[in-house]
């Protein structure tokens, strides 16, 4: 920085790290350490720390109680009342045909612990397709075809919940991307946008949404 | 549920709010609904704060509370307080908010802001714990500076705020600040 021309580059980085926590970066700049802080562990460790420097201040927050809706507005997005199934018409046709069924399961394969596929993303044009699987606490996403977008660009991942702004879930790279998430509920939104290196800054998609699917049940 | 991880019995005795952000990342919908009961006012304090009106405030921590459901699973307990994550969420979002507001609308609230809540932000520093410890720290600032730094990060202000706010240009401020933070840093490590 010009007006520190003897803080060593790390010194610089804890700087900015530091400017980044107490929140005085005007939007470009902290765009840029907020697209830093997904990719650069160094950083994010400094980010930690100036979190904790400065937590002492937290106590002059005054506690403010917020409208009784407010709970409910984040119930109904995270958890949509599921509609209807015509589970229980299958339940009495599987009654009715109950010894049929008995046969037909014994001889099924045992369903074994593979991750079961919750959506499938594809981009056909691109012969791109990323398929999402959920296992143990854990949603993965893995490049199943295709390639990583030109460089300078990043594949990111957005969870929408109906009604709900999309939530970046991380960069989708070479590795599978896995999240501890509880289990999307079916109906949920994954979509992936094109995004500069290191994903958007804004919170929200920047880029095109080169495609979408919907969480099978 | 799962088998706790080893570390949920210190998180427990130490950290309820850190405990509850472990069951939260297991889908425990009951831990959920009792970390909103216990950190919501805090963090709606937060959003309040910085945003500047209520309307504003519950829709952010409506976001927020949405993301903590969403991304429990990133907390990790050894590396601090489950408090102190939460409004770090919450502070990050209320001033991604403002940042990107438009210019004009970001300076008026800027103005209001400091009227309102400036002797709020010498009065209500509570010393306890941590929070003496920065005390103490802040007492070795210029008072100027130390105002300045509390500014920031309880109301939001950006350099362009503060550079307003002391009359001095931005390079100015920035040169103040940082040398404020150094300062307190190398208290604060003692």
């Amino acid at each position: 920085m010009t007006d520190a021309p003897d803080l060593t580059p790390a010194e610089a980085d804890d700087m900015l790290a530091a400017e980044y926590v107490l929140g005085v970066l005007d939007l470009p700049e902290r765009m840029a350490a907020e697209a830093r802080l997904k990719t650069d562990a160094d950083f994010a460790a400094m980010v930690v720390a100036w979190e904790a420097h400065l937590a002492g201040l937290n106590d002059s927050f005054e506690d403010v109680a917020p409208s009784a809706a407010v709970f409910a507005g984040v119930e109904a997005r995270l958890f949509p009342v599921a509609p209807k199934r015509r589970w229980t018409v299958w339940l009495g046709g599987a009654v009715a045909a109950g010894v049929v069924a008995l046969a037909v399961i014994v001889t099924l394969p045992q369903p074994g612990p593979a991750p079961e596929v919750v959506a499938d993303l594809s981009a056909q044009d691109q012969g791109l397709v990323y398929r999402a699987a959920y296992s143990d606490g854990q949603l993965q996403v893995t490049r199943v075809s295709g390639t990583r977008p030109g460089a300078g660009q990043d594949h990111e991942l957005w969870i929408i919940a109906p009604g709900a702004a999309p939530v970046s879930l991380g960069l989708l790279q070479d590795e599978t991307l896995r999240v501890n998430t509880p289990r999307p509920a079916a109906g949920w939104v994954l979509a992936v946008s094109v995004e500069p290196e290191g994903g958007s800054t804004t919170g929200a998609p920047t880029g095109p949404v080169i495609m979408t699917a919907e969480i099978s049940a | 549920m799962n088998a706790p991880a080893p570390f949920a019995t210190d998180a427990v005795m130490n950290d309820p709010v850190g405990a509850l952000l472990i069951a939260v990342a297991a889908q425990d919908r009951a831990a959920f609904k009792t970390i909103y009961s216990d950190t919501s006012a805090k963090l709606m304090g937060v959003l309040l704060r910085i945003l500047g009106t209520r309307a504003e405030a519950e829709d952010a921590l409506q976001e927020v509370f949405t993301r903590v459901w969403l991304r429990a699973g990133r907390y990790d307990p050894t590396r601090g307080a489950g408090i102190t994550w939460l409004v770090a969420m919450a502070r990050n979002h209320a001033i991604d908010r403002i940042r990107a507001r438009k210019p004009e609308q970001s300076d008026d609230d800027a103005v209001a802001l400091v009227v309102d809540t400036a002797p709020r932000a010498e009065t209500r520093l509570i010393a306890a714990g941590e929070a003496r410890r920065v005390t103490a720290c802040f007492d070795t600032l210029e008072p100027d500076r130390a105002a300045a730094v509390r500014g920031a990060y309880l109301d939001g202000q950006s350099y362009n705020d503060l550079a307003d706010r002391y009359g001095v240009p931005i390079n100015t401020m920035r040169t103040w600040l940082r040398r404020a933070l150094l300062k307190l840093k190398e208290c604060l490590e003692q």
